[in-house]
């Protein structure tokens, strides 16, 4: 099993589509830290402060490296789960679309080996993925702009997090984070089981991403009872980190319902693949 | 004692909706056999060897290799099975020595050494490209690198779909060269799946005849091509004498002039019949030439059915 997650890891990082997403990240995230270095980022402490300064003496660095990394982290909703259907809608119907299926499934190898093993190597890229996200947003982030309290925002208040609790609350961020995005990469990776061509994958998962983040989030009526059963209500499960108290019963049930969708959508993959007849 | 028997397919058969791709296809294939598949174009070939490889599920029947059933002991059974379907596909984005490594992997359970990668692609010639990337390859050098892939794990049997589609004549020879080699000195048991008559009568010792998804010929290409009337080439002086006495004979069909010679129907067991009555009537006989080939064969039978 070793050797067959080892060749399905070496396969996805030898492809240059793989690196779309390191690229875009490298790109994007100095992008952002330039442009914010550039109009002063303080304008926007003092925007997110103005009700507050009044009332609160605010004093230190709260524009810095932590600061940073929490806004870009909300490049998870859309952004990051693109980056991931790149690459997880492509582990199937990449191999339909090059023909290799009929190299490797002829092999004494069970197809539920060879499955595993390529959900294996998507959930691994998908956790690199993020690893690289959050070691260049933070390191850059405390280059550029320092070192200090965090001041997170909630819906409702105003949080300032200590410096010396942020490194353990942002580990737990970007390990929710990347238990969050794996449904993405299963997702994409059960469209992957149905079709030869890796761009169907990207465009459903994205659509059905889209679509159920634009459901979570409306503040309609009419959606409220299907809300708790789409797996995009419990996607914010990272911000529980910046909050304080942490809800860890939510953190708890929103890790549960996404872990429960990973497994269903694996699951569902799996008994297509079982099945499928390799007529290409 | 008949040679064990290494492939065996009873009753094979799949549906698509109400159409039958393939239907009670028996096939059985002895070990060291060099079993040719033919078949004109969308008569069940590909699919058929698919259901031999667990790339399509049948709808109906078994596949026995090895005396492993298919469907319930899948990595007994392909353990010494390798295969090229239609054509070798590969990583294109990896060097050959890679695609080479990985398919070692999935067959061998552990990494290949690198002097058995090096001997199979030395074997088909391709050790100076091994570190080269595959899409750099020419479409013979992919059918070669597929063989070496192939020859990888040893296998007891190999099954190739069409092996020489697209080639030029060159590597078409270069593909059958390797075929009888792999036959007779790797003593590997060869299902070859062609619609190229001369190819499969070059290399066979068995075949069998598929035609609208259901098996018409199966045996020995010996026995095949002789268990019903030849033609033949009689080259006898006097012709017109010699064609008279032929057309009295219950024995010889359609006889007929043909330029200096003569061409008719003669089943195989009665030539010698035949050369008594021409010598006794003191016509010189100079040759007898069966005309019968395969691909006559071939024709005869896929249209009967």
């Amino acid at each position: 099993m070793m050797n067959l997650v080892y060749y399905e890891l070496f396969k996805t990082y030898a492809k240059w589509r793989t690196y779309i997403g390191f690229i875009a990240v490298a790109v994007i995230i100095p992008l952002i830290m330039w442009g914010m270095h550039l109009q002063s980022g303080h304008n926007f402490v003092q925007h997110q402060l103005s009700s507050l300064q009044s009332d609160f003496l605010i004093t230190g660095n709260l524009f810095n490296g932590w600061s940073i990394s929490q806004i870009i982290m909300n490049s998870l909703w859309v952004h990051v789960p693109f980056l991931i259907s790149l690459v997880a809608g492509d582990q199937l119907a990449g191999e339909a679309t090059a023909g290799t299926f009929r190299l490797i499934l002829i092999r004494p190898v069970s197809r539920t080996r060879i499955l595993v093993s390529k959900y294996i190597a998507t959930l691994f890229y998908t956790a690199s993925l993020l690893v690289v996200i959050a070691a260049l947003s933070l390191g850059l982030g405390l280059i550029i702009f320092g070192s200090g309290d965090l001041l997170a925002v909630d819906r409702d208040m105003l949080t300032i997090l200590p410096e010396a609790h942020l490194w353990s609350r942002f580990l737990l961020a970007y390990s929710l984070a990347i238990w969050s995005m794996w449904v993405v990469a299963s997702l994409a990776f059960l469209f992957s089981s149905f079709v030869e061509n890796a761009i169907g994958p990207i465009i459903a998962t994205m659509t059905v991403v889209v679509a159920l983040l634009i459901i979570s989030n409306l503040p309609v009526e009419s959606f409220e009872s299907i809300k708790p059963y789409l797996f995009t209500t419990y996607q914010d499960v990272w911000q529980q980190a910046f909050k304080e108290p942490m809800d860890w019963s939510h953190i708890a049930k929103s890790c549960s319902v996404l872990g429960a969708y990973s497994a269903v959508f694996y699951s569902m993959t799996w008994y297509i693949f079982k099945k499928k007849d390799i007529l290409s | 004692m008949s040679a064990e028997v290494v492939l065996r397919t009873v009753n094979l058969g799949k549906q698509y909706k109400k159409r039958w791709a393939v239907q009670n296809v028996n096939l059985e294939i002895h070990r060291g056999d060099v079993f040719g598949f033919l078949g004109p174009n969308g008569a069940g070939k590909s699919t058929t060897i698919r259901m031999i490889l667990s790339l399509i599920t049948p709808t109906d029947g078994s596949v026995e290799l090895f005396r492993h059933q298919l469907s319930t002991e899948r990595e007994a059974a392909l353990a010494k099975v390798a295969g090229i379907v239609e054509k070798p596909d590969f990583y294109l984005y990896l060097t050959a020595y890679r695609n080479m490594q990985i398919a070692g992997a999935m067959t061998l359970g552990k990494k290949p050494s690198r002097t058995m990668i090096m001997d199979n692609l030395q074997l088909v010639g391709l050790a100076g490209r091994a570190f080269d990337r595959v899409k750099t390859f020419s479409h013979g050098m992919k059918q070669r690198l597929g063989i070496a892939q192939a020859l990888l794990c040893e296998p007891e049997l190999i099954v190739l779909d069409e092996p020489t589609n697209g080639l030029d004549p060159q590597g078409m020879k270069e593909v059958r060269d390797l075929i009888v080699r792999l036959s007779r000195e790797h003593k590997m048991t060869v299902f070859l799946s062609s619609h190229l008559l001369n190819e499969v009568e070059q290399v066979a010792t068995h075949m069998a005849i598929i035609n609208k998804g259901k098996l018409v010929a199966q045996g020995s290409v010996e026995d095949l091509l002789h268990s019903k009337l030849h033609n033949v080439k009689i080259s006898v002086l006097p012709a017109k004498k010699s064609l008279a006495i032929l057309k009295k004979l219950k024995t010889v069909k359609d006889a007929a002039l043909d330029g200096d010679s003569i061409s008719a129907l003669i089943n195989n067991a009665d030539i010698p019949k035949v050369v008594r009555m021409l010598a006794a009537a003191q016509c010189k006989i100079y040759s007898i030439t069966p005309q019968r080939s395969l691909e006559e064969y071939f024709l005869s039978v896929t249209e009967e059915n």
